[in-house]
């Protein structure tokens, strides 16, 4: 045919519209009212009746969104599903029919542009405010923990001033109500801090330390999962974490301290400082570097670790002699900047202790 | 500025041809933007290097970097400044050997472009001593890597670029080319004075800063 | 409205040039942008078999929580060649090798790309890649996923390594792509087709073209510097030597965030095309849908760090990577909005290619708002690393590109074929495609939010304070299934209707682009007479705007009975 086709228009904007754009602003008032006066914990876990603040807080957003996305998620899906049925062509018309010849509608792309823009700057203005709380709203925390990731267990400790608490790897005690700052970092590769009831994560990085703030506010046990892949067990690399009264965490961490590492009773002769000075580079040099104290990776620089006479001490304040050395290798140590693993999460034997501290004392 | 130097030299190209064949004017027009559009891509490989080398030095705690219990030296400005002046002559050398061309000296045009290829090798020489004499190794630090692995990028484009130039003389000479259609020369020109802007953010990055 | 412009047509392609002769100079080393597509569109469904293979290996093992159809070496393997070739071997290729280069120079009226040769090298680098990526089954496989963090990816050295030179092949394939469509869309269109008057398809292109232009060699970087770690022990990501392991993210996501901008912008150009010709009315909002795609493409280069949230950036790196993502979600809405728009008034005719449109509209739009609550920090850090972000991401990809890509394929195919596909077979594999993916896809969201890891080969300690994981693993392993009968099924159509399908004729849909003005499939050269345009093509009670047609067209092009059947006319029953 070389006439034009015949154009169909709908009668005004089409057959049923308005009931169908009412029923669909129905059920996102229904949705929005299950989303945010129902428990959630279908979806979210521990969501009605929240473990940590953060995680109130965080929800408080997730629900935001949740009302905004579905709402979105029903007008367009049954418009979609409106429009097929309402704008289908009929039998009976022919073959050619045209619909509306509309190439726009300025008046309606004003609003459609100005109001979902609106309520997503106040989207990003809720979104800004509780990132802030979570990344700067800290208050000074009662209780400092370190987990330091390795292939595949996180280990956990409690530095404090008598020294540092080994928990069993992937066991973290935690006192409720009180504000609590965990340090990650990583002695191997990329893996990944999660505790999802607690809405926490963080990468263990290898060469750098996130720091962590929160506060539990109800018991329970919860799982730590890593979620960045870290190599062939990685989906076994899980932990534990136990928010208890605190009454009953001074009893745990007391009971752990009993069990932890006493002073060095290595024996230091004979060590070789070659084998040391390979031995730190495959496990030290990470986060030490042989250059002078200030040079820090992530712990100090060691050069003159025994002859700085700006530093005439070691870090735990005892004089830098081979055996005081050899005890900060057993026991690790913890600073404000990180945390030092232990021999046992080193995978150090004694004679490797002897050959690093021969290798260090060299390191004149 | 460049690109309306580039713009007014095209333009007085194409006046040229319009007359005598403006097919080959189109195609050369979208030749060249194809190949100013090549040497952008180059241009992203070059930055992401860069911002991996600027990462790398503000990140660090001293710069350069301790190894082995020393600090690694600066480098030697001066040996470098020297090495520069080479290329950077190479790229005045081979402007006038593009405009001999255009004019249709063809001696003088052989004579710039050997300059060119010249200076281009004794620059790689340079480098090659530079590497040698250098206190850091690729493996040893972030110093070394991020040093060895841009200039070395830059090294292998210049490489390509005297290959490059001793082909456009074969052909030169060959008969190839014409007083009007010389595109080869026109984009060699453009990827010599690519690889030398290339050096002036190296030098100022390693060497100066 | 629409007048005829004097324009001049000494075109510089009004010579053509002499047939290929000879089986290797038609198909195997052509130059012809049409061959061209054809190569890229079966390497690349070889490739979508693969890559869909191994990933219904991986909804097998996570049938049963403890994992224990696959070693988890296996496994690890599995996920990364998954993504891997699901990314570079597949999408990619074939939203912009086969359908870019086949519909764009149709479409802008030219008889080839701007450079047809670099455009066979593109194509040859891309089957090489494969090789080398596949090689890697001879000697040691990729593990580490498709983003291959260093320093984990430095564990498995000769797998990343021959992972960082396969990519690296297929990066530069498409970069000459990127820039091959960037300079043709620029400088060959015909006379009197202004940038206003280009169908959307081929704006559409033009912007993908941009970013993988300049995207796809920031990726070469970030594989080169890996490659070098691992073979040369250059210590760009080693801490111990002053290096960053997040260095190598920054790089790596500089990149691939602007990559799947390259995945979606060509699915919504084809969204643009198939939703006038079956509603037979205007695209609503044109301009808004041409310079969107531009700012969506730009937008894409600043927000690759909402991909590293939890590594440890500054949470003031963190802030302004935040906004401008919520931010990308306008100018995606407003196309949203427009094709709505276009719905609306239409006398919509349901054919495959339209039903997959319809559901791209659905299925993207979900996975846009989950997009959305990825780019809310607080809300990511629990997201992060689970299923929420392999639910979200294959929505838009699988619900996003591929859909666009069926809605395409069954689309052009009449054009590229001169047979049309059966129709009746089309509508079942997209109705199983659509079951598919709700059903392998939806629960991942949920299963996410309550704490499940992403690429776990085994999930025995989550299933046990879940009861409900190994039921919803079980429905997403047998949904899977779904989709790939429906890519089955889709390939028997194919192969079928390329010997028996019916002949379509030059324009069975009744669409108004330049390509459908002439036959099917198109001679070599497209065009004997370069057209000359004055308008844009979507006015379907306008006749078309075009003049110097190669033959004489119904000025009001309408769907044939090569389409579907015509109905009974007015008035009858």
């Amino acid at each position: 045919m070389s006439t034009k086709p015949q154009m169909i228009e709908p009668k005004g904007m089409g057959p049923g519209f308005w009931p169908v754009m009412i029923g669909l602003t129905i059920l996102n008032v229904a949705i929005a009212a299950v989303i945010l006066y129902t428990p959630l914990d279908w979806i979210l876990p521990e969501e009605w009746n929240p473990v940590a603040d953060r995680a109130a807080d965080i929800d408080m957003l997730f629900k935001f969104m949740g009302v905004f996305g579905s709402a979105i998620m029903v007008y367009v899906a049954g418009f979609v599903l409106y429009a097929a049925v309402a704008f289908r062509r009929r039998a009976g018309e022919p073959s050619d029919s045209v619909g509306v010849q509309l190439h726009d509608a300025p008046k309606l792309e004003f609003w459609w542009t100005v109001i979902p823009t609106a309520l997503l700057i106040v989207l990003v203005v809720l979104t800004v405010q509780v990132w802030h709380r979570i990344q700067f709203g800290t208050v000074a925390p009662a209780l400092t923990t370190e987990v330091v990731a390795h292939q595949f267990n996180f280990e956990i400790r409690y530095p404090d001033w008598q020294g540092s608490v080994f928990s069993p790897p992937g066991e973290m005690h935690l006192p409720v109500g009180k504000p609590v700052r965990i340090l990650v970092t990583s002695a191997d590769v990329i893996h990944q801090f999660w505790v999802p009831e607690f809405r926490l994560k963080a990468a263990a990085v290898p060469g750098l330390v996130q720091n962590l703030n929160l506060t539990p506010i109800r018991t329970g046990t919860f799982d730590i999962a890593c979620s960045e892949y870290c190599g062939v067990n990685h989906s076994k690399m899980q932990g534990k974490v136990v928010v208890e009264s605190p009454e009953a965490f001074e009893r745990w961490l007391a009971g752990e301290r009993a069990h932890a590492t006493t002073a060095a009773s290595v024996s230091l002769g004979g060590g070789d400082a070659a084998a040391g000075k390979t031995l730190f580079a495959q496990k030290c040099a990470v986060c030490h570097a042989v250059a002078p104290f200030e040079q820090k990776i992530v712990g100090p620089g060691l050069l003159h670790l025994t002859d700085d006479p700006k530093h005439p001490k070691l870090v735990d304040g005892k004089p830098p002699t081979a055996a005081n050395i050899a005890e900060i290798l057993q026991n690790g140590y913890t600073g404000d900047i990180g945390a030092m693993p232990n021999r046992q999460a080193n995978g150090l034997s004694d004679k490797d202790i002897a050959n690093l501290v021969a290798y260090l004392a060299s390191l004149k | 500025m460049a690109v309306s130097a580039l713009n007014a030299t095209h333009e007085a190209v194409d006046a040229r041809y319009n007359d005598v064949d403006p097919v080959y004017a189109q195609t050369r027009d979208i030749r060249l933007t194809g190949f100013v559009l090549a040497l952008g891509a180059d241009c992203v490989l070059f930055s992401s290097f860069i911002f991996a080398y600027l990462y790398l030095r503000t990140s660090a705690p001293a710069w350069p970097p301790f190894v082995d219990g020393h600090q690694l030296p600066r480098l030697d400005t001066s040996f470098a400044a020297l090495n520069s002046i080479v290329l950077f002559g190479s790229g005045v050398t081979m402007h006038y050997a593009l405009e001999n061309w255009k004019h249709l000296k063809k001696a003088a045009f052989n004579g710039w472009l050997i300059a060119t290829i010249v200076l281009g090798a004794l620059f790689l020489l340079g480098q090659a001593h530079e590497y040698l004499s250098a206190a850091m190794t690729w493996q040893g630090s972030s110093f070394g890597a991020s040093f060895f692995t841009l200039t070395g990028m830059h090294g292998f484009h210049v490489f390509i670029g005297v290959i490059y130039l001793i082909t456009l003389f074969i052909q030169a000479n060959r008969g190839v080319y014409t007083g009007s259609k010389y595109f080869g020369l026109t984009a060699g020109t453009l990827y010599w004075h690519f690889v030398d802007v290339i050096w002036v953010f190296l030098f100022f990055l390693f060497y100066l800063w | 409205m629409h007048a005829a412009t004097t324009v001049h047509a000494d075109h510089v392609h009004d010579h053509i040039h002499p047939a290929p002769e000879g089986f290797i100079r038609k198909y195997v080393f052509s130059t012809d942008h049409k061959v061209i597509a054809f190569q890229y569109f079966f390497v690349g469904l070889f490739f979508l078999f693969i890559s869909g293979s191994f990933a219904l290996l991986i909804r097998l093992q996570l049938f049963d929580p403890a994992g224990k159809f696959l070693s988890f070496d296996t496994y690890d393997s599995m996920f990364t060649m998954h993504g891997t070739v699901g990314v570079w071997l597949v999408v990619i290729p074939l939203v912009t090798g086969a359908l870019g280069n086949f519909i764009m120079p149709l479409q802008i009226g030219a008889r080839d790309v701007a450079f047809p040769w670099l455009n066979m090298l593109s194509f040859w680098l891309f089957p090489v890649a494969g090789l080398i990526l596949f090689s890697s089954f001879f000697f040691m496989t990729p593990h580490a996923g498709w983003t291959e963090y260093p320093p984990i990816s430095l564990s498995y050295g000769v797998g990343t390594a021959l992972w960082c030179a396969a990519i690296i092949c297929i990066g530069i394939s498409s970069t000459l792509t990127g820039l091959n469509f960037t300079m043709t869309v620029v400088k060959l269109r015909a006379p009197g087709m202004t940038w206003t008057r280009m169908p959307l398809f081929t704006w559409a292109t033009f912007a993908t073209a941009l970013v993988n232009m300049i995207a796809t060699v920031a990726l070469s970087a970030a594989l080169l510097a890996l490659f070098l770690a691992v073979v040369f022990n250059v210590p760009f990501f080693d801490p111990a030597r002053g290096g960053a392991p997040v260095l190598y993210q920054h790089m790596f996501w500089f990149y691939s965030h602007p990559a799947v901008y390259i995945f979606i912008l060509p699915a919504f150009g084809v969204i643009s095309e198939v939703l006038p010709t079956f509603t037979r009315r205007p695209i609503f909002g044109y301009k808004v849908i041409a310079f969107s795609s531009l700012a969506i493409a730009i937008l894409g280069f600043a927000v690759w760090a909402h991909h590293m949230f939890p590594s440890g950036i500054s949470p003031w790196l963190q802030l302004p990577f935040m906004i401008i993502t919520y931010a990308i979600g306008v100018p995606t809405g407003l196309k949203v909005f427009s094709w709505l728009a276009t719905l609306w008034g239409g006398r919509i005719r349901f054919t495959t290619s339209m039903l997959y449109a319809l559901g791209f509209l659905i299925a993207f739009t979900f996975g846009g708002i989950t997009g959305i609550f990825l780019a809310a920090v607080p809300a990511d850090l629990h997201e992060h690393g689970s299923y929420f972000v392999v639910g979200h991401f294959h929505y838009v990809v699988a619900g996003g590109a591929v859909l666009g890509f069926l809605a395409a394929v069954t689309y052009w195919f009449p054009k590229a074929t001169g047979r049309m596909l059966n129709e009746r077979l089309g509508k079942l594999g997209f109705w199983l495609f659509m079951i598919g993916l709700t059903g392998t896809f939806l629960p991942m969201h949920w299963l996410g939010l309550e704490g499940m890891p992403r690429r776990y080969a085994s999930y025995t300690y989550f299933a046990a304070t879940h009861p409900d994981a190994v039921f919803w693993n079980r429905v997403e392993t047998f949904s899977a299934f779904f989709m790939a009968a429906s890519i089955a099924l889709l390939t028997i159509n194919v192969v079928w209707s390329l010997w028996r399908g019916r002949v379509a004729g030059r324009n069975p849909w009744g669409a108004r682009t330049l390509e459908w003005t002439i036959d099917s499939p198109p001679p070599y050269y497209n065009f004997k007479k370069i057209p000359i345009v004055f308008g844009r093509p979507y006015d379907y009670t306008e006749p078309l705007p075009y003049q110097n047609l190669d033959h004489d067209v119904d000025p009001y092009p309408a769907p044939t009975a090569a389409s579907f059947p015509l109905p009974a006319p007015a008035g009858a029953g």
